[in-house]
């Protein structure tokens, strides 16, 4: 399991990783515990391998009062043990540390991950009930993309061949919101079959006044749970209408993976009870906050 | 530029070594076949195993999806540098004393992640130690020793 | 064994029995263990191996041209072109079932090997297979056992004319007249799944061929050594007495590198042609595809007749075994459950039928239980029925048809011993370990509040120490090709005293050094750290069966009893010459041999400085020097009789365990948490007891493994879908429970200390109590799992709100 041959260059400025990706032969290497592993299986290929990691420009965190910007290169460890980064943002540090293992989660970055876009994947869900953006620096200059817009299909995204992803930014939840993220894994920890993360907004009566539904697992890319949302504004959230939201969630779901884990219709069972649980924990924080 | 070969610097075991690659050349063939250092294995070449666990600045890392030019500036640690003169690693220790091995083939991966798990946390509750071990298989001990070997670590460091 | 007369031996520590810190560990925990991967010979080579995309399929044609000319790479060889080198591969069935280590003609399963290559490092050997070419006819897929029984399938193997390759009911006693008597049959279709050992270290072989001498060198991490070596022979094209096989440690086997045949032969092959050693490592892919590892595959149907008292009277069990494209051990998988078909239970009469089929998958090979796991979970599973059908406990059934402790050696109807045990006293000592009455009410409580606990109890039997007519007494018939399994210890003590002892078998993980040194003190009254450890290459080889079938410890007992003896009867020897006593006086205590009653003594430095170098003063015609070897058979051998009606004593020291499990069962994801685990195993004389119970904890992770998680997986084109381990789930650290473990220790009458092996039982007990727990969890929606893995699809469904 060695990967073929490619080339390889280093960068330490974002504006030099640009050019290096001039012409479409290149790709970004951050952390690698995607993509060195996909190389090994010879799944993938590259020409060039563009090594980001002394791009320090790319590796902050910055919480501000609405948003919090994070750097590509951001270490997913670095963000697990961010106890400022765990009250701004308790979901995504929830899902930060149930991502893989220590040591992948040392070398593996933010950017990667959702660059990467598995389907099984965590950030994605959460960056898309955080209301997230993405942004891309290519050789026109930085853009920003909306999270819903950001995940095109199976492993694919919006970022060109000739882009970096620099930051991604989350909506924080508001004074009366909360967030939370749940999985359910076949073994204790390790991939998730389907998983949600939510993050709902009360208003001064206790009734949601929004609610943004991310799921992992459930679809070719991570996507919205658009019905449920719809559904849920105006409701009181007590545990029979999480529970209804839950199942609303799934419902629509109609390109649901299956493989040797888990059937689409296992998914959707796990996906309803993801959901169920992630909604009442973020109602729970939203009651206390 | 980009390159088809490139040298990297790096610190072994706290020894420096200059060594010329391939990019495409993992770490963990770097330490075995270049550096002699046979004592990582490679479980699964896939990442998910931990068989190939090594340390890196201090923190653990799979040196089967390092490309070792990933490693270049880096101070490497593998199961070989854990020992002195003087004795083995404390924890090294705790797994001879917990009998927490069979056949040894996961056990440096084990002894990394340990290390780097009482680095950030001195006294973890056996559901945290569990926790942090998820990501190292062990097909042979169903894995008690091994955990008896990190609480006797603990202990014995305070 | 005590005698009353002749010299005594002893020592102040009693070294059976105790917690010696294993002497393997210390290079483990360094790192400075070799493994085959780890070796370095001037001028490697490195092997990498195409691999067939299909399942079944003609091979066309094979373009190598391009491979061959990519720098680096010294050799690429396709099935014919191997044949100049090789031959095929030995095989232990009697039927035609040719295989190749690189396939000829046709390719029978996914991944099977169409290519290999030689390089100067396993990256390039990748590039180069990038660049082979195959063109495939693509044949009908036998999918699995029920395609290739069906009418008009597809053959996996044309000559043979049948997919069906071997079938027989086995039947001792009245079967047929004990079910129409009895007065309640229960009945299970039951479903084993295909597992896999997957260990940490895959196979591998470096191998140096000597054309000036025609000899040839393996390190590989086989089992094969000295007790089929010289099997392979016609498939090296090497004499037998000119192949030499270097034992090495080995990072796991769990009995999936007894042989490996094929990587041997790979990597053989392409040491001929290049003239360089060269290195065929398996990666996991290789591993997971094609290491001829796969295990049991088998549909059940399983009746179990009794009366209404709840007493067992017979047993029936009808299996299909789907065997994959190969059949390297013919039905072995199914002749060692014969061994201890009936459990611990007296059950009078069995039939065991079973038909092997070969479909388009990797084959099996033999994997910790050898096919005894899955009888003692379809037996379990009976008796957790019958307990449900007649309304009475699960525990009070067992121990009203548990064998009792004063009917040993007990003949069973096959007729295999078991030589000694108290299997109500192990239920007993597990009951009160688990504390069953304090989960019973927390079951109750848990279930008020809408929360699933559950218990399960499995009381079964662990058979050790395989002997060798389990893998022929199938041809009914047939004489008897080999009738030992042997084990031999070569001891020497040197002109200071100090011990070397030499083992012929390869280091699995078990703890083969540390007890050989614990034996030895024990025998010789030394301490274990004066005692030396080597392992000899086969050409210093003595009979060496090797790990594997929990037989080790037992055999080495045996070999190092036996050389003990020889060397003790030359110790005293030249003790009593020396200082002029008699033998009956003599005592060998702590490393010094001294007349009793008197200051006279002569410790173990000085008899070894004498028998070396004091010829004048050895007794007449002493020959020098102070060595011995044993080679110890298992004890207790019978042979089958001609019809298969008796198939003699095969398997006699047997052990036992019972499993308490308490798990709580998530019904809306179908995960499972352990609350209790309580294993109390009956293993006979113990000699370490933290390296077995290590044993026992990491055979029950397997356990819980192939209960939960673990399946080879193919689909209908016959693809392994689980070959990598993100898809062939291991148990991690927190799905493995705390074990308690207790021995109970009732020796053996026919092994040296009464010792009895352990390594399996683990994993051969635990997969029925964790299956009983699941199903007694969701017993209020009514559950009845009568396949594993238990489907987290399955618990969801079963518990779904209508």
């Amino acid at each position: 399991m060695k990967p073929a041959p490619f080339r390889y260059q280093r960068t330490t400025t974002v504006d030099e990783t640009v050019a290096a990706l001039a012409g479409g032969r290149a790709r970004v290497l951050a952390g690698g515990q995607s993509l060195v592993a996909e190389l090994c299986a010879r799944t993938t290929s590259a020409e060039v391998l563009v090594d980001i990691a002394g791009v320090t420009e790319l590796d902050h965190v910055a919480v501000d009062a609405d948003v919090v910007r994070i750097g590509a290169l951001r270490r997913i460890a670095a963000l697990e043990d961010d106890a400022e980064l765990a009250a701004a943002l308790p979901a995504l540090v929830e899902c930060a540390g149930r991502i893989a293992h220590p040591a992948v989660r040392n070398r593996g970055t933010i950017g990667g991950n959702v660059a990467h876009a598995d389907p099984a994947s965590g950030v994605p869900p959460v960056l898309l009930a955080h209301d997230g953006e993405v942004v891309l620096t290519g050789p026109g200059g930085a853009r920003v993309v909306g999270a819903d817009a950001f995940f095109t299909g199976l492993r694919t995204t919006a970022c060109g061949p000739d882009e970096l992803l620099t930051e991604l930014r989350f909506r924080r939840p508001g004074p009366r919101g909360g967030a939370a993220f749940h999985e359910v894994s076949r073994r204790a920890r390790g991939w998730g079959l389907a998983g949600a993360c939510a993050v709902v907004e009360l208003d001064e009566g206790g009734r949601i006044a929004e609610l943004r539904i991310g799921l992992l697992g459930l679809a070719p890319t991570a996507v919205r749970a658009e019905r449920a949302e719809g559904a849920a504004v105006g409701r009181a959230p007590e545990p029979e209408a999480i529970a209804a939201l839950a199942a609303d969630a799934v419902a629509d779901l109609d390109d649901i993976p299956g493989d040797v884990h888990a059937s689409p219709a296992l998914r959707r069972s796990l996906g309803r009870v993801a959901v169920r649980r992630a909604l009442a924990e973020a109602v729970r924080r939203a009651e206390g906050s | 530029m980009d390159t088809d070969f490139a040298v990297v610097e790096l610190t072994v075991n706290g020894i420096g070594h200059r060594v010329g690659v391939e990019p495409r050349r993992l770490l963990v063939d770097v330490l075995r076949e270049d550096l002699g250092l046979t004592g990582t294995n490679v479980g699964c070449g896939q990442g998910v195993c931990g068989s190939c666990t090594v340390l890196v600045d201090g923190a653990s890392a799979r040196s089967c999806l390092m490309l070792a030019v990933q490693a270049h500036g880096a101070d490497v640690v593998t199961v070989e540098g854990m020992a002195t003169a003087a004795g083995v690693h404390p924890v090294q220790q705790a797994f001879l004393d917990a009998q927490a091995q069979q056949c040894g083939f996961c056990t440096p991966g084990f002894l990394a992640t340990t290390v780097e798990l009482l680095d950030r946390n001195a006294k973890p509750s056996e559901a945290e130690i569990r926790a942090a071990l998820a990501g190292n298989t062990c097909r042979c001990t169903g894995y008690q020793h091994i955990v008896d070997a990190v609480v006797r670590a603990s202990e014995a460091a305070s | 064994m005590t005698t009353t007369t002749g010299p005594t031996t002893g020592h102040s520590t009693a070294w059976v029995g105790a917690d010696l810190p294993r002497k393997e560990d210390p290079a483990l925990v360094r790192g400075s263990i070799a493994y085959v991967d780890d070796l370095r010979l001037p001028g490697l080579l490195h092997a990498a191996v195409l691999r067939s995309p299909h399942a079944h399929a003609r091979i066309v044609a094979i373009d190598t041209t391009a491979a061959k000319a990519l720098p680096g790479v010294h050799a690429v060889l396709t099935g014919p072109e191997s044949l100049e080198v090789i031959g095929p591969l030995a095989r232990f069935c009697a039927e035609e079932v040719v295989e190749h280590a690189i396939a000829v003609e046709k390719v029978r399963y996914f991944g099977e090997a169409v290519a290999v290559v030689a390089a100067e490092s396993r990256y390039i050997a990748e590039d180069a297979l990038a660049l082979i070419t195959v063109e495939y006819a693509p044949l009908p897929v036998v999918a699995d056992a029920e395609a290739g029984m069906a009418e008009g399938a597809a053959l996996v193997h044309e000559n043979l004319g049948s997919n069906v390759v071997y079938q027989h009911a086995f039947t001792f006693g009245d079967v047929d007249a004990e079910f129409a008597a009895a007065d309640r049959v229960v009945r299970r279709e039951l479903r084993w799944p295909r597992a896999t050992a997957a260990p940490l270290e895959t196979n591998g072989a470096v191998v140096r061929f000597d054309a000036a001498s025609g000899r040839m060198d393996v390190w590989s991490n086989t089992n094969l050594l000295n007790f089929g070596a010289w099997v392979m022979s016609a498939t090296l094209g090497v004499a037998p007495h000119m192949l030499n096989f270097h034992p090495l440690s080995v990072g796991g086997s769990f009995g999936s590198k007894h042989f490996l045949a094929k990587q041997i032969g790979i990597a053989g092959a392409l040491a001929k042609v290049t003239g360089r050693p060269v290195k065929f490592m398996e990666d996991r892919a290789d591993n997971l595809l094609a290491s001829d590892a796969q295990a049991p595959d088998r549909a059940h149907v399983a009746e179990l007749a009794l009366d209404a008292d709840g007493t067992f009277r017979s047993l029936r069990i009808k299996v299909v075994d789907d065997y994959g494209a190969y059949f390297l051990l013919a039905i072995a998988g199914n002749t060692n459950p014969l061994s201890q078909i009936v459990g611990p239970y007296r059950i009078g009469s069995v039939t065991y039928d079973v038909t092997a089929v070969l479909t388009n998958k990797n084959q099996q090979g033999v994997l910790r239980g050898a096919g005894s796991d899955v009888t003692n979970w379809v037996l379990e599973r009976l008796v957790d029925a019958a307990a449900d059908e007649l309304g009475v406990d699960p525990v009070e059934l067992r121990q009203r048809n548990l064998i009792p402790p004063d009917a040993f050696p007990y003949k069973i109807p096959t007729g295999n011993f078991y030589d000694s045990g108290d299997y109500p006293a192990v239920l007993a000592r597990a009951l009160e370990l688990a504390d069953l009455d304090r989960w019973r009410a927390e079951q109750e409580r848990a279930r008020a509040e809408g929360r699933y606990i559950g218990i399960g109890v499995a009381c079964a039997q662990q058979r050790s120490t395989y002997y060798a007519s389990e893998f022929w007494f199938h041809n009914i018939g047939a004489p008897a090709p080999f009738t030992t399994t042997a084990e031999s210890v070569r001891m020497r003590i040197g002109p200071t005293g100090g011990i070397t002892a030499t083992l012929f078998a390869p280091f699995w993980g078990n703890s083969q050094e540390t007890v050989t040194a614990q034996l030895i003190a024990a025998e010789l009254g030394v301490d274990p750290a004066e005692v030396a450890i080597d392992l000899a290459p086969t050409m210093h080889g003595l009979p060496s069966a090797g790990p594997g079938g929990s037989r080790m410890t037992v055999m080495l007992s045996g070999a190092v009893a036996g050389a003990s003896k020889k060397l003790k009867d030359k110790i005293f020897e030249i003790a009593a010459h020396q200082l002029e006593a008699s033998l009956d006086d003599l005592e060998l205590r702590d490393g010094v041999v001294s007349v009793q009653g008197t200051d006279a003594s002569m410790s173990l430095a000085d008899i070894g400085m004498a028998a070396y170098w004091q010829k004048a003063s050895l007794p007449d015609g002493m020959e020098s020097g102070l060595e011995a070897s044993f080679t110890y058979d298992p004890p207790f051998f019978t042979l089958p009789n001609a019809d298969r009606t008796d198939l003699g004593a095969f398997y006699p020291i047997v052990g036992h365990g019972c499993h308490v499990v308490v798990v709580e069962v998530d019904p809306e994801t179908g995960q499972v948490e352990f609350l209790k685990y309580v294993a109390v195993h009956d293993h006979g004389t113990v000699v370490n007891p933290r390296s077995l119970e290590g044993q026992v904890r990491g055979g029950i992770a397997q356990g819980i493994g192939v209960a939960l998680y673990e399946r080879v997986a193919y689909d209908a084109e016959g693809r392994n879908l689980t070959a990598s381990y993100d898809e062939y789930l291991l148990p991690g650290a927190p799905d493995v429970p705390r074990v308690e473990v207790a021995f109970l220790q009732t020796p053996s009458p026919w092994t040296a200390h009464g010792v009895k092996g352990g390594g399996e039982g683990g994993r051969m007990i635990a997969p029925p109590a964790v299956t009983r727990a699941v199903e007694d969890a969701l017993a209020p929606f009514g559950a009845r799992i009568d396949e594993l893995p238990i489907a987290m699809e399955t618990i969801v469904g079963l518990c779904a709100p209508p």
